[in-house]
């Protein structure tokens, strides 16, 4: 334990040292702010999500990194602005107009859930900064300033039900997801395409749970029972971070394994899995546009490079750092070709953009403001990676408005002009907001 | 069930199941007898594909061969054992002590081919792996072997393991062994076309009478052309099991009931010292109970390096390093803030609030914000059956670790110098002082000893939750709750609340679900505290007064 | 109590007037810098920093009410957050309603939220807060009854100290669990959001930003003179005497619980309105309000500033927000939590009164001060009895 107060001893010297620099800093950074692009970095470094937004933080930092050793953009460097919206929903309004307005970033990485982005939707949208998101989200949104460079839906949850269905022949389905806005959106439309697909009502149990549930035991007692009606059964998981830990120890300890109720998770991760002891969840199921165990040389050449950035050659990577990463150059890719930072000449180039993916192809920037992605169904190995089982032989373009809903199957959008609308009605012929 | 919606792939199980059970038991004769061994390169160069479906393929054609080296294979398959290279496509398996063996030819190889890779394995065809060598584990020697073949040979439900069954069972004399064999016997024929009513109906009762979920599976899979005297019958048998059931499942909420009780007895009892004796309201509380689990964390850590061989005793390590690790923290905070706040006692929530944060934010700088594994040691892992209730180990030893910190820790307020000491301080301070108690120390002790305690209820959360420096975050409220509930300042109350809360949020969990049933819990406590304001075990005399 | 029968309570007193005077000069200066400097100009101040200013005018006034009950009354509410949260509800629902056929959907009458998870008719609970009377009326009594019904039950039985801390805890986390569910109809997790505009006005435009910043320096003033007011006045008397000693102020015929219901009501109801204006100036309202560690934060502002010093509450609201926008930016972004964690134990232990409990302390200590500045009977009382016994 000596270990940690050392370290907390560098990290007091170093806040001070810190300290110390900003106050220079205050007074000097005007004179060189002409030779410089600002990046903003809108990820949450405390509170519950820092747990998984920290390592996105590192990931910009990086490409920042990468992009000025490689000669910067346009010729100037990029500086990353960092704040800590700290998990807490205002304070990322309040941090977003902080950077467009006071920092006046060319763009913004950052958010993860879905409220987070709902909340500086409106400050990207009055103050015209350009947002790139980079989780897979329940979709129902194109937005001019914002791109999506998570997966839609259709390009995550679907896949991996057809592969249940296909290559396990499940006939039964356990929706069982956190009490928010993604697993309900997933859900519904996951409910509305397995009775598409000729699945009775009765074949189906949703079971919502709170954030950070932590005691599973009636419900993981529930899901094998309905799982012991005679029918192949699985368990389509939209349960978000923290309580999945304590969901799949409790499929361990309850004896449930792969071979018997396979669990398909779309919010497990590398990062998650690096917490759990993954020998009990051997063949549970994740499905992502990206796993670190991806064998080609992007993949390889990247981790080795971000491992040398990190200084740890155990850190794993994950689907939403690519998603960064792709985001990341896609907007390199658009400003060059725009040759100006300004939101208005960049959104307009964003689209068509194509960059490398790091799953060997490439993912092009749709007119919806979306990405086209393969989708990759992978199973959990004994030292915590995936093993990709199946992948989409082609890409796969986002359905951000999804049909299976009823709300937003006449919805499309398309930010090109003429149309220039996120939410265009095709029956009415017009957009929709107006 | 299964079979009907996969008929091929059940054919391939089948025919794999079959092959195999012939491969072990007949052919090595068969083989010597014909001096030569049958060709499998068709199935070898299927294996090369990369394809499940041609995976499985060469699984059934490689178990109809007959070979003697089609057993070694799958064995190498099911370990991860079995190399393809698709250039030369060559497959080969590595064998456990390092070396390669050109599966073909059974001969060594020196050296593995560029590019090979191990044949892949997913959920599919390690069912199919699966079914079949329990099939073959029925003529295993060891009778526990047996035992587990007929429990997986019944949830495989393949009728290509009559045969097999029946030769077993006719061998068998192993009671316990006989009986299991007879069940997965019976729950083949109930799904089997064309038996007879009579074996059917027999088959019923037999499953019948186990009463459990796995008895219900089978039986709901009785077909659908069956014969109306067979299908009463199962329904017969369903009632019933749903009866005893519905009966067992109240127990089963109770024991969840319990396990949920222990769990936040472990948050709370730590809080009930440094709270409810020495009335700091310590929102640092949750910290500690974090600390504990990152104690286990760097322990298990520890032991991972220098000797794996003591991991299964990781756990029993961790608990006094982390009860002192933890206490001597909790010694540290109260030298040098909690003592500055006696008599003033809602301040101490706000200085605890910010050790909290610093601890939260220490703990995220030194160990990163992601969740650290803390594994299970062999024996916490697992679950046995008690009656028709299930019970896991790993909660199984939380709720006896929980009953173990209770009765230590009233041991030591009541038994010892030392809880004489805490509870005279803190019953009258200047009055123990005039006896020579140094209370200075006493008040460390104590909160030293809360802080500790909270530390080894962090060992075993570790065990159940995520390992995150917001671990002690999700604890606080609920242990507050609970000792207020219980009243503030007694120890048996805390238990009582904590068992009352955890039993009542399970028994309402599988009506309201888990999001309403908080709810109603939540209003029921602070109802409750209308009627008795002072918790369940109220203080009684002038001190309430105070 | 000797103090409590001085010659001439004054209304304001000299703090109190400082007070008024830089609420309200900000009120005017900060439209005036904003509007009339242009923007290289060294004074100017930009409409962000507006928006902060008036999100952290909102938080004095949240934090206002809570030193109301707790620094006078000496309840010790950690579910304040509810109150606050609840007038945001009210609000944001009429903020809602005004989107109107503008929402992703188009849809005239449901929220998006509403469309998209397949509802087909607005809940009844949502009739009423497309007008903005109603919706007003409802920022006031949301909270109010609430507290009414809670303050009503608690304070009959009795229910003190701990006891009360805690149940209102679990009050707010109830809430923030049912809130948290979608099926209550109120946007669940992502709560209420993308609101278009106010009264008419465009939300997001600068004018309407400043208007709000006035209503919430106003909503402060106004705010702090009725609390004064209420403390200084016979009613707030028999408040400091239950603070101090509540089975004594029971025996002299006082119906003790009637009075800290009245207190409890109304501060509930000043946290709603501080919930109202602060939703349309950040932008969103979502059950994060409801967490108990933002309640337990507005304890924090109050003791940082000095309880029972009703300036210090607003005062400590201020800085601590501030201190947190500060340090959540730039190079100290990772350590910013020390930071605020130190802080807190910094000022438990160096200045247990809180910044203007000392600096009272300090001018009484430096001259005799006169009465109306070192309101002493209001202070609360140095040492609280001591800890309870053990079993």
């Amino acid at each position: 334990m000596s270990n940690l107060f050392s370290h907390a001893r560098r990290v007091a010297g170093r806040a001070m040292a810190g300290a110390a620099a900003l106050a220079i800093a205050g007074v000097a950074v005007p004179a060189a702010a002409q030779e410089t692009i600002k990046v903003g970095v809108l990820h949450s470094l405390s509170g519950t999500m820092a747990i998984s937004e920290t390592t996105l933080k590192d990931t910009v930092l990086f490409m920042v990194d990468q992009q000025n050793a490689a000669g910067g953009v346009l010729g100037k460097k990029l500086v990353p602005v960092v704040v800590d919206p700290a998990s807490n929903w205002p304070l990322f309004a309040e941090k977003a107009r902080e950077l467009l307005a006071k920092e006046k970033v060319a763009v913004v990485f950052g958010c993860w859930t879905s409220v987070s982005r709902k909340s500086v939707l409106p400050v990207f949208k009055e103050l015209n900064g350009i947002l790139f998101y980079p989780v897979q989200y329940e979709g129902e949104e194109s937005e001019r300033n914002v791109f999506y460079t998570g997966a839609a839906p259709n390009q995550q949850a679907i896949p991996a039900v057809d592969y249940l269905m296909e290559n396990e022949g499940v006939k039964r389905w356990v929706l069982a997801g956190t009490d928010y806005v993604y697993p309900r959106t997933t859900n519904k439309i996951l409910e509305a395409y397995l009775k598409s697909k000729g699945v009775a009502a009765e074949d189906i149990m949703i079971n919502y749970t709170p954030f950070g549930h932590s005691d599973w035991q009636t419900i993981v007692a529930d899901i094998k029972k309905f799982g012991s009606a005679g029918k192949k059964t699985a368990v389509v998981s939209t349960i978000n971070g923290d309580a999945n830990v304590p969901f799949y120890k409790e499929l361990g300890n309850q004896g449930i394994k792969a071979t018997d109720i396979p669990v398909v998770a779309f919010s497990v991760g590398e990062e998650e899995l690096a917490g759990i002891d993954t020998k009990p969840l051997v063949g549970h199921l994740a499905a992502w546009n990206y796993f670190q165990s991806v064998d080609v040389p992007e993949n390889a050449d990247f981790i080795k490079k971000w491992r040398g950035y990190i200084k740890n050659d155990k850190r794993v990577t994950n689907d939403p750092m690519e998603a960064t990463v792709i985001g990341f150059n896609m907007w390199v890719k658009a400003v060059e070709k725009a040759g100006t930072t300004d939101p208005d000449k960049v959104i307009p180039a964003l689209i068509g953009v194509s960059v490398p993916n790091l799953t060997g192809g490439f993912s092009t920037m749709m007119p919806n403001h979306h990405i086209t992605k393969p989708v990759l169904i992978g199973e959990i190995k004994d030292d915590g990676q995936f093993d990709v089982v199946e992948k989409t032989p082609g890409l796969i373009v986002a359905e951000e408005w999804s049909p299976y809903l009823e709300g937003s199957k006449d919805l499309i959008a398309d930010w090109r002009s003429p149309m220039n609308c996120g939410n265009f009605n095709v029956k009415t012929g017009k957009c929709g907001a107006q | 069930m299964i079979s009907r919606g996969l008929p091929s792939r059940l054919g391939c199980v089948l025919l794999l199941a079959l092959g195999l059970i012939a491969g072990a038991l007949l052919l090595p004769r068969a083989a010597v007898a014909q001096g030569a061994a049958p060709d499998i390169s068709t199935p070898l160069a299927q294996l090369t594909t990369d394809k499940y479906d041609d995976t499985e393929a060469a699984l059934g054609a490689l178990a109809l061969s007959g070979s003697p080296a089609a057993a070694g294979i799958v064995a190498a398959l099911a370990d991860g054992r079995l190399m393809y290279s698709p250039a030369t496509r060559q497959v080969l398996i590595k064998t456990p002590q390092g070396g390669l063996v050109d599966a073909a030819t059974g001969q060594p190889v020196a050296e593995a081919p560029p590019g090979a890779k191990a044949v892949r394995v997913n959920n599919r065809i390690r069912r199919a792996i699966e079914a079949a060598s329990g099939t073959l584990a029925l003529v295993n020697p060891d009778p526990a072997k047996r035992l587990e073949a007929a429990s997986a040979v019944m949830r495989a439900r393949d009728e290509a393991a009559l045969p097999a069954l029946d030769a077993a069972l006719a061998k068998e004399a192993d009671a316990k062994v006989k009986s299991a064999l007879t069940l997965a016997r019976a729950s083949i024929l109930i799904g089997k076309a064309g038996v007879p009513d009579a074996d059917r109906i027999a088959a019923i009762a037999t499953v019948g009478e186990q009463g459990n979920q796995d008895a219900l599976a089978v039986l709901r899979s009785v077909p659908a052309d069956a014969s109306p005297a067979v299908k009463a019958a199962a329904q017969d048998a369903i009632a019933g099991i749903e009866r005893s059931l519905a009966i067992w499942s109240v127990g089963q909420n109770i024991w969840y009931g319990v396990s949920l009780g222990s769990v936040l007895l472990l948050a709370a009892i730590g809080l009930a010292i440094t709270f409810g004796v020495m009335g700091v309201i310590n929102m640092a509380h949750g910290e500690m109970v974090m600390l504990g689990a990152y104690v286990t964390f760097v322990v298990q850590e520890l032991i991972r390096t220098y000797n794996p061989a003591l991991f299964d005793l990781s756990l029993l390590i961790a608990i006094p390093v982390a009860f002192l690790f933890t206490g001597l923290i909790g010694v540290l905070i109260e030298r040098t803030v909690i003592r500055f706040l006696y008599g003033r006692a809602l301040e101490t929530l706000l200085a605890t609030w910010g050790i909290s944060l610093i601890l939260q934010q220490a703990i995220r700088t030194a160990f990163g914000p992601t969740n650290r594994e803390v594994g299970a040691p062999g024996w916490m892992s697992g679950a046995f059956e008690l009656g028709q209730l299930s019970i896991t180990y790993g909660r199984l030893w939380i709720i006896v670790f929980a009953m173990f910190v209770f009765v230590a820790l009233l041991a030591t307020l009541r038994l010892t110098r030392i809880g004489l000491e805490m509870r005279a301080v803190t019953q009258n301070r200047r009055m123990a002082a005039s006896m020579g108690i140094r209370t200075n120390w006493v008040d460390a002790m104590t909160f030293g000893l809360g802080s500790g305690i909270a530390g080894i209820a962090g060992v075993a959360l570790s065990q159940i939750d995520n390992v995150s420096p917001n671990l002690g975050q999700s604890y606080i409220i609920d242990s507050f709750l609970v000792v207020v509930f219980g009243g503030v300042g007694n120890l048996w109350g805390t238990l009582v609340g904590a068992m009352s809360l955890g039993i009542a949020n399970k028994m309402l969990e599988p009506y309201a679900g888990a999001v309403l049933g908080k709810i109603a819990l939540l209003v029921i406590v602070i109802l409750f505290i209308q009627k008795r304001p002072r918790g369940l075990f109220a203080l009684k005399g002038r001190a309430i007064e105070s | 109590m000797s103090n409590a029968l001085t010659p001439q309570p004054v209304l304001l007193g000299k703090s109190g007037l400082v007070f008024l005077a830089v609420v309200l000069g900000a009120a005017v200066l900060v439209p005036a810098l904003n509007l009339l400097t242009s923007p290289d100009s060294a004074l100017h101040v930009p409409t962000y920093v507006v928006s902060l200013l008036g999100k952290y005018l909102t938080y004095a006034l949240l934090a206002l009410s809570v030193d109301l009950i707790w620094g006078y009354v000496g309840i010790l509410s950690l579910g304040h957050g509810a109150f606050f949260a609840l007038g945001g509800y009210a609000m944001g629902m009429y903020l809602m309603r005004q989107i109107g056929p503008r929402g992703v959907y188009g849809d005239p009458v449901l929220p998006d939220f509403m469309v998209f998870l397949n509802w087909k008719e607005l809940p009844w609970f949502w009739h009423g807060f497309d007008m903005f009377p109603f919706a007003a009326l409802m920022v006031l009594l949301a909270p109010g009854i609430l507290a009414l019904v809670f303050g009503w039950f608690a304070f009959r039985s009795r229910v003190t100290g701990v006891y009360l801390s805690i149940i209102t805890q679990a009050m707010t986390f109830a809430l923030l669990l049912a809130f948290f569910r979608n099926d209550m109809g109120f946007g669940g997790n992502n709560g209420l959001t993308d609101f278009k505009d106010i009264l008419g006005f465009n939300i997001q435009a600068d004018g309407t930003r400043l208007v709000l910043f006035v209503l919430s320096a106003l909503a402060l003033a106004l705010g702090y003179v009725l609390c004064r007011f209420l403390v200084r006045s016979h009613f707030g008397k028999v408040l400091i005497a239950i603070r101090d000693a509540e089975t004594r102020v029971r025996f002299t015929g006082y119906r003790a619980e009637n009075y800290k219901v009245v207190a409890f009501v109304v501060s509930a109801m000043l946290a709603g309105i501080a919930g109202a204006l602060y939703v349309p100036q950040v932008g969103i309202i979502n059950p994060g309000e409801f967490s108990p560690a933002n309640s337990i934060e507005i304890i924090v502002w109050v003791a940082v500033g000095g309880r029972g010093t009703l300036v210090g509450a607003a005062l400590g609201a201020v800085l601590v927000n501030y201190a947190k926008t500060y340090f959540t930016s730039g190079l100290l972004a990772p350590y910013w939590l020390f930071m605020l964690g130190g802080l807190f134990v910094a000022v438990t232990l160096f200045l247990p009164k809180g910044i203007v409990g000392t600096f009272y302390d300090w001018r009484r200590a430096r001259a005799p001060a006169p009465e109306d500045l070192a309101p002493d009977d209001l202070a609360p009382p140095d040492k609280l009895p001591e800890p309870k016994p053990a079993e």
